[in-house]
């Protein structure tokens, strides 16, 4: 019996030799086969306007890119672009020049207003959400997905601020990305945040295959760029501006490395320092194309063979036999009749 | 090989086309309110000759296939959405098409046969949230009511009597409108905006406005003039008013309203047409470039209006209007119109007044529905309602109380308005607490109670542009006379301040600090203002105390009855 078991597994362990030493070479380069994005402000009110400007800014790009609608989770806290308070209604710009309209004409926000809390954040990200929440408000990766996470807000050292009334701190951050790994929801994350004290949020992180940058070091504040004197308030962040700035440079069939992306606004520009934890990640960023994050594959299998589609089986339906009787159907009025109460 | 792909579209379309009838048709009606505002609505109007009962929605044609599962799923018989931003100014702009309150409203229908209509209300608000990427998934059961006056169905039903358990109806008056729910909105539409009207709706444009509306509705229609089948119509439309103060001049053209011209009509559709009510020209001119293709009279309720007519065709076509004449004109209200506001003052007893106003030289039977949310208890015995300062008797009264957490406060009245009255509906409420977590994070933006919804069948159609209840195009309603004309008057939202603790770090520092000081205080106050004095209470000492005590208990070991037993412990 014993003896059966043993050969069986040396059997095995020779398959799965073979089997390795049967894969392609680039094989651990090219793992994922969908992309999925979550990016999410995290700050309410007028004056908090920039941090939206930064997520649309990651939005259009990843959207430019080629995710589509449908695995990009968008949470913006408040709505910025039908603001009272903007001058120019359904926009949000990158700069006071108005240069590039971040907001865009074709739009899908997912969790919106009061809907970006702690609790709908670590939901989405691990998956535990309430039965009959809709699709387009679900991660739906899996063991392939590359996920890009993307937050903007106000931050301090390990915690970042939802709305101005609750945070999330580094470490149930990280327990999330933990048990996302667990649950097999993703292959590659790439962690991006804009806050201050950004790189207090990804030190705890103890899950394989995570990248992370941060706008800047612990005990470093993250800086706006500039003003627009026409909405009266910041209007971007400096380290987004920059990234935005490299992204619109970046086509989906560039061959720009992660590694260019993570040298993007260097201490010069930024004032803050750029921080990046590379150790959980067991690939060499400047060998990683940005569109393994930022773009989207498409898997697409090649036939050399034209399929032959079969004749529609003509399915005969049962035929009622029972002859209905014809329905009368009408319209009611669409009041109440106030006569029958006047009578009494 | 390129004729086999024809001859495969041919067959594909063909096939398609005698799967199951359905008709698009899309519309825009132009309409200059008095002198300062333009009213432009689109109405994209699809009819697919399927029974609801039956249809299981794996196939559709023009309908939206997203749309139908879920209604399929959720077993609704008819549904009414609008996302709204800004108020319908009734006073001075007459009727709109679609009446539709401020923020998100929705309300549906289910079929007769559902077994949880409150499960399937949620689920169903749930998948709107994410079709519409509105915030639709907060309507619950805390916040619906089933009315059971206000909202009857609009479609056919087969029995004459409906049961108000099978509706709900809620309002989110917070709700925002922007480009992000108009994007998934047109793409329900079978061109979605790359061709025909619905290219019109450019974000930038369609949001630079007074008042939006977009909206949902989806209900069951007759399919044959003797309505033995069924057949399922979704409206879907948007409704702007466009401020000549904000365009800076009174003369419009298609291009500076929606910034750009009509690029040919969708080719899906089976009636493309513009039109611009012409009726107000007489008093305010306005010259109309190109020449419009017909011009059509509409007589209704003692009406008379003119539109000119453009029937789109597959080439750009822009509409100028210059105005020309800019006489003074007078504004006739419309019949019925309100107000809503809060009274008192202070955090503590607050009153709802919904002001309800009648032009008509006839009195006017009105149906007030209100919704209120369960943090503002309101109390039954104090609603009256006053009309020319003299208290009446409502026709009839609906109300059920709410419940904390559990259920808003339903009231319905049924009110007979005299002529040429105002009345006033008023009740008064309490301000109550919330508990800390249920704060929002700006909670001193205040909170918001839902608008009124005042309901009437007017006996006269002057300002009514609303559609007929058996007609599902603008065309339809020219001509419409019928017995009586539904007007739905929303009233303004209302905000109201609930008392909030200030969550800010200085009033927790101010908390902590005097906590810490008046512990502090007292035993220093006492050990420093007060002399210690033993104080003996008897003239017993301890030990005579004792002693006495000792004597007892042996007593009572010695003794058998429980007189004994029972003295010295009484003592």
């Amino acid at each position: 019996m014993s003896v059966s078991i043993k050969v069986s597994f040396l059997l095995l362990f020779a398959f799965i030799n073979f089997s390795r030493s049967q894969l392609p070479f680039d094989f651990s380069k090219k793992g994922h086969t969908n992309n999925w994005a979550v990016l999410v402000d995290t700050s309410r009110f007028w004056f908090n306007y920039r941090h939206v400007a930064n997520v649309l800014s990651i939005y259009r790009s990843v959207k430019r890119l080629g995710i589509p609608d449908s695995q990009i989770i968008l949470m913006i806290a408040d709505d910025m672009a039908c603001n009272p308070r903007n001058p120019r209604p359904a926009t949000v710009f990158n700069n006071a020049n108005q240069h590039i309209n971040v907001y865009g004409d074709d739009v899908e926000v997912d969790y919106r207003g009061y809907e970006v809390t702690v609790e709908n954040f670590v939901r989405l990200l691990t998956g535990r959400l309430p039965p009959g929440t809709p699709r387009s408000k679900q991660l739906l990766t899996d063991e392939g997905s590359n996920v890009l996470v993307y937050l903007t807000g106000h931050g301090g050292d390990g915690f970042l601020k939802f709305q101005d009334s609750e945070e999330i701190t580094s470490q149930e951050m990280a327990d999330a990305l933990e048990q996302m790994w667990q649950k097999q929801r993703y292959h590659e994350t790439f962690f991006m945040i804009d806050t201050c004290q950004a790189a207090s949020m990804y030190e705890r992180f103890y899950s394989p295959n995570i990248l992370a940058v941060g706008s800047s070091l612990i005990g470093e504040d993250s800086l706006s760029h500039h003003v627009d004197p026409a909405i009266g308030v910041y209007i971007i962040d400096r380290y987004t501006y920059y990234a935005l700035d490299f992204l619109e440079s970046v086509d989906p069939q560039s061959n720009k490395s992660m590694g260019e992306f993570l040298k993007v606004c260097p201490k010069s520009v930024c004032i803050s320092t750029v921080g990046v934890r590379k150790d959980l990640f067991r690939r060499n960023p400047d060998h990683v194309p940005i569109t393994d994050f930022f773009g989207s594959v498409r898997p697409v299998e090649l036939i050399t063979e034209i399929p032959k589609l079969l004749p529609k089986p003509n399915i005969a339906k049962p035929k009622n036999i029972t002859i209905e009787k014809p329905k009368k159907y009408r319209y009611i009025p669409q009041l109440v009749n106030f006569d029958s109460f006047k009578e009494k | 090989m390129h004729n086999l792909v024809l001859f495969g579209l041919i067959i594909c379309v063909s096939s398609g086309l005698t799967y199951k009838q359905d008709t698009f048709t899309e519309e825009l009606l132009i309409k200059p309110l008095y002198s300062e505002q333009l009213y432009a609505h689109f109405q994209f109007s699809t009819k697919w000759d399927v029974d609801l009962d039956v249809e299981q929605f794996r196939h559709t044609h023009i309908f939206p296939r997203a749309l139908g599962e879920i209604i399929e799923r959720h077993n609704v018989q008819e549904l009414h959405v609008t996302l709204t931003e800004g108020l319908w100014r009734y006073e001075s702009w007459g009727y709109p098409i679609e009446d539709a309150a401020p923020g998100a409203e929705v309300w549906a229908w289910f079929k007769p046969d559902t077994i949880d209509v409150e499960k399937n209300w949620k689920l169903l608000a749930n998948s709107l949230s994410g079709l519409l990427c509105a915030s639709l998934n907060f309507v619950d059961p805390s916040n619906s009511v089933s009315p059971e006056f206000t909202f009857k169905p609009k479609g056919v039903t087969l029995t004459q009597n409906v049961n108000n358990t099978f509706l709900r109806y809620a309002t989110l008056p917070r709700e925002i409108v922007c480009t992000e729910n108009i994007t998934p909105w047109k793409k329900l539409l079978p061109c979605d905006s790359k061709s025909g009207l619905a290219s019109l709706l450019n974000s930038g444009f369609i949001h630079n406005t007074r008042y939006h509306s977009i909206g949902l509705h989806l209900r069951p229609v007759c399919r044959e003039d003797a309505c033995q089948h069924m057949s399922l119509e979704l409206q879907q439309t948007v409704s702007l008013v466009y401020d000549y103060a904000i365009m800076g001049t009174k003369n419009w053209s298609l291009k500076k309203l929606f910034g750009q011209a009509v690029n040919g009509r969708c080719d899906l559709a089976d009636k493309s047409e513009i039109y611009v009510d012409i009726t107000s020209k007489v008093s305010n001119d306005f010259n109309l470039e190109p020449k419009p293709d017909e011009v059509v009279t509409s007589i209704r309720g003692g009406q008379v209006s003119t539109f000119a007519k453009y029937t789109i065709k597959n080439y750009f076509m822009s509409i100028h209007s210059v105005s020309t004449g800019d006489k003074i004109s007078v504004k006739a209200p419309p019949l019925l119109h309100a107000n809503q506001y809060v009274t008192g003052y202070g955090q503590e007893r607050g009153g709802i007044v919904t002001k309800i106003y009648n032009n008509h030289w006839s009195s006017l039977d009105v149906v007030v529905l209100q919704n209120i949310p369960w943090y503002v208890p309101i109390y039954l015995h104090t609603l009256k309602v006053i009309s020319d300062n003299k208290e009446v008797q409502p026709l009839a009264l609906r109300y059920i109380p709410g419940k904390q957490r559990l259920k808003p406060y339903y009231v319905e009245v049924l009110v007979s308005l005299p002529p040429r009255s105002i009345t006033s509906i008023s009740v008064d409420f309490d301000y109550v607490f919330l508990k800390w977590q249920e704060y929002p994070p700006d909670a001193n933006h205040g909170f918001y109670i839902g608008s009124a919804v005042v309901s009437s069948y007017l006996p006269l159609a002057r300002n009514f542009t609303g559609l007929p209840q058996d007609g599902s195009t603008i065309a339809d309603s020219f001509n419409a006379s019928r017995s009586g004309y539904l007007v739905q008057v929303r009233t303004e939202n209302m905000v109201i301040t609930l008392p909030t603790p200030d969550f800010s770090m200085p009033y927790n520092v101010i908390c902590l600090a005097c906590t810490v000081v008046a512990l502090a205080f007292g035993p220093l106050h006492n050990i420093t203002t007060k002399r210690l004095r033993l104080k003996v209470k008897n003239n017993e000492t301890i030990l005579v105390k004792l002693k006495t005590k000792v004597i007892n208990k042996i007593k009572g070991v010695f003794s058998c009855t429980k007189d004994n037993d029972d003295k010295p412990k009484k003592e």
